[in-house]
């Protein structure tokens, strides 16, 4: 269309520019003329003056002539413009011609001029009128820009949104790349997510055998060396005999007043620990300024961080058992920075496996912690619900005299347990204890064996079904039955 | 409505056109009064170059009358004066037309719109 509209207002123009160039020839034309009767005339001022007279044939109106003379040979009436005339001899005339003839070629020149600028112009015109119409040899250059724009808008923004687990990995595998490549770089993400999860899993299965492993080992730091050597039995029974209720039967006996299952779970974990090459899980949180361990009793009443200890055992164990750990692997398995650490970490143990931990507040720390077997009564609170817990916490605080050490065991882990409350269970947050209490062995006499590693186990899924048969023993403190059930 | 639109359409087109007629007139006379500037101009530089010896004539109809050159001279220079006020009268009255001729297209322009719309509803009438 703008083609169109374009050629109309090109033909106007064209048709113009011919009308001036047609005006000028004609008037050029005029003008030459006129040069020529100028030209002829000064020849004839220049002859006339060599003769006195002339004989010639007079012309008598138009069709006749008369014989006569032509006198006074050098007086000419030039006419000067305007009805005037002179008398003046031939050179005056000739010098009037002369005037004349100038002034006529100066207006020739001039439209001469004018003409060659049109010409020019029509030429330019038919130039447009062939552009215009695509034809000749004159092409419109368009230049496809989608691709180089897009590349050129693309090129600052290398980076596209990834999830948080990726994205360490990709910003730098993206950032040198193009837009193609970006595109294989977030299939690549996808990709790499996928093997993140698996990893994930990986690690919480880990973590949950590292739990396992640290309430053995905190059980075993209860009991003092004995339990030590125990658990490095158990561990190496685990090693050999990865059967979790085999281990368990091993274990039971020597230990006294453990828990065969939580040993077992312990020795799983340790196992699971052990194959997997992971070590003591340490979480680092920022707001507080010592890592959240658990404080565990050493047995000479001084304090000290549980996974220290721990850490000190399993890396002993561990030298001791594995040759192929190395201090290295052992503390970058430990160390946290990212959260895929925590996951990979807290694993849980399900049938011999590590399963990824669905959440690591429920961390199997409350399996290491000593009220581990009050499992079934945070089951029987989660039915009614977190003032199920505080009424346990009250409870313990009255009934026990070391209440005070409880009150801050409690502290510590209520956070977390009434966070993982609010999922399954009411309670299982680390435990914390200073000393043994042998006082509150007479207390507890209620806990089943059978249940409680049970729930452990099943602590996210099947804690609501244990929860009803243990509505009576609910009322007893949590942390006594724990310490009850250690002792 | 429409005829009378239409009716003072056409009255106004007629003065309109007896304008532009006006315009085109004083056009063409000042061309002639430039031309003939022209000319005289070139009569009085002819008149100057020729000396006292050489006799001027006017023609006067078919009768070529004795001039003096000096009369011819200031005839000429007269002439030439009268030629410039002529000229400066007819560009003046030129503007005027012009003017005039504008404001008289507007409002033609203006009647034509309205006699459209009034043809445009008496069709959407119909």
């Amino acid at each position: 269309m703008f083609s169109i509209v374009k050629s109309g207002i090109i033909h106007s123009v064209f048709y113009h520019v011919l009308q001036v160039v047609k005006d000028c020839e004609s008037r050029i034309l005029h003008w030459k003329k006129v040069s020529g009767d100028y030209e002829a005339l000064t020849e004839r001022l220049q002859t006339l003056p060599d003769q006195l007279s002339y004989d010639i044939m007079v012309p008598f109106g138009p069709l006749a002539f008369m014989p006569g003379k032509l006198v006074h040979t050098n007086e000419v009436t030039a006419l000067l413009g305007d009805n005037w005339f002179a008398k003046c001899s031939t050179k005056q005339a000739q010098k009037i011609v002369d005037h004349r003839m100038k002034y006529v070629k100066s207006e020739i020149s001039d439209l001469s001029k004018t003409m060659k600028n049109f010409e020019a112009r029509v030429g330019l015109v038919r130039d447009l009128e062939s552009i215009s119409s695509s034809k000749g040899d004159y092409v419109d250059i368009r230049e496809d820009t989608e691709n180089t724009g897009d590349i050129a808008v693309t090129k600052g923004k290398q980076r596209i949104a990834h999830k948080p687990n990726s994205k360490p990995k990709l910003d730098a595998v993206l950032d040198l790349k193009e837009e193609d490549e970006e595109k294989e770089g977030s299939r690549k993400c996808t990709t790499t997510e996928e093997e993140l999860w698996a990893r994930l899993d990986e690690l919480e299965k880990q973590e949950e055998l590292q739990d396992d492993h640290d309430r053995l080992s905190y059980n075993a730091n209860m009991n003092g060396e004995d339990t030590s050597s125990l658990s490095s039995e158990e561990e190496k029974e685990g090693d050999a005999a990865p059967a979790v209720n085999g281990l368990a039967h091993s274990e039971a006996p020597p230990s006294s007043g453990r828990k065969a299952d939580e040993e077992a779970a312990a020795a799983e974990e340790d196992d699971d620990e052990e194959e997997e090459g992971s070590c003591l899980p340490t979480i680092f949180f920022s707001h507080t300024i010592e890592p959240k361990k658990v404080r565990i009793n050493t047995g000479k009443n001084t304090m000290l961080k549980f996974s220290e200890r721990k850490e000190q055992k399993e890396h002993s164990k561990r030298k001791n058992k594995n040759g192929h750990s190395n201090g290295h692997s052992h503390h970058e398995l430990h160390k946290i920075t990212t959260p895929v650490d925590i996951y990979r970490l807290f694993v849980d143990v399900k049938n011999g496996e590590p399963v990824p931990r669905k959440s690591i507040l429920k961390s199997r720390s409350r399996e290491n912690s000593v009220c581990s077997d009050t499992s079934e009564s945070s089951a029987a609170d989660f039915e009614e619900g977190r003032r199920a817990v505080g009424r346990s916490f009250s409870h313990d605080e009255t009934t026990q005299s070391d209440t005070s050490d409880g009150v801050t065991e409690e502290e510590s882990p209520t956070a977390v347990p009434l966070h993982r409350a609010s999922r399954f269970e009411a309670f299982s947050g680390t435990v914390v204890e200073k000393e043994p209490m042998p006082s509150a062995v007479p207390y507890l006499t209620i806990s089943p064996p059978a249940l409680p590693t049970i729930l452990e186990r099943k602590q996210e899924e099947v804690a609501p079904d244990v929860a009803p048969p243990q509505q009576a023993p609910k009322r007893l403190s949590k942390f006594k039955a724990a310490r009850l059930q250690q002792n | 409505m429409a005829e009378a639109l239409q009716k003072k359409l056409k009255a106004e087109v007629d003065k309109f056109t007896l304008m532009q007629k006006d315009v085109s007139k004083s056009m063409s006379a000042r061309q002639k009064l430039e031309t003939q500037l022209a000319e005289n101009n070139i009569v009085k530089e002819e008149l100057d170059l020729l000396d006292t010896t050489n006799t001027v004539y006017k023609l006067i109809g078919p009768v070529l009358v004795k001039q003096d050159l000096e009369e011819a001279k200031a005839t000429v220079t007269k002439r030439l004066e009268y030629i410039n006020g002529e000229i400066q009268r007819y560009e003046s009255l030129l503007k005027d037309l012009e003017k005039k001729s504008d404001q008289h297209r507007e409002l033609l322009s203006s009647l034509q719109q309205e006699y459209q719309k009034a043809q445009g509803l008496a069709v959407g009438k119909v």
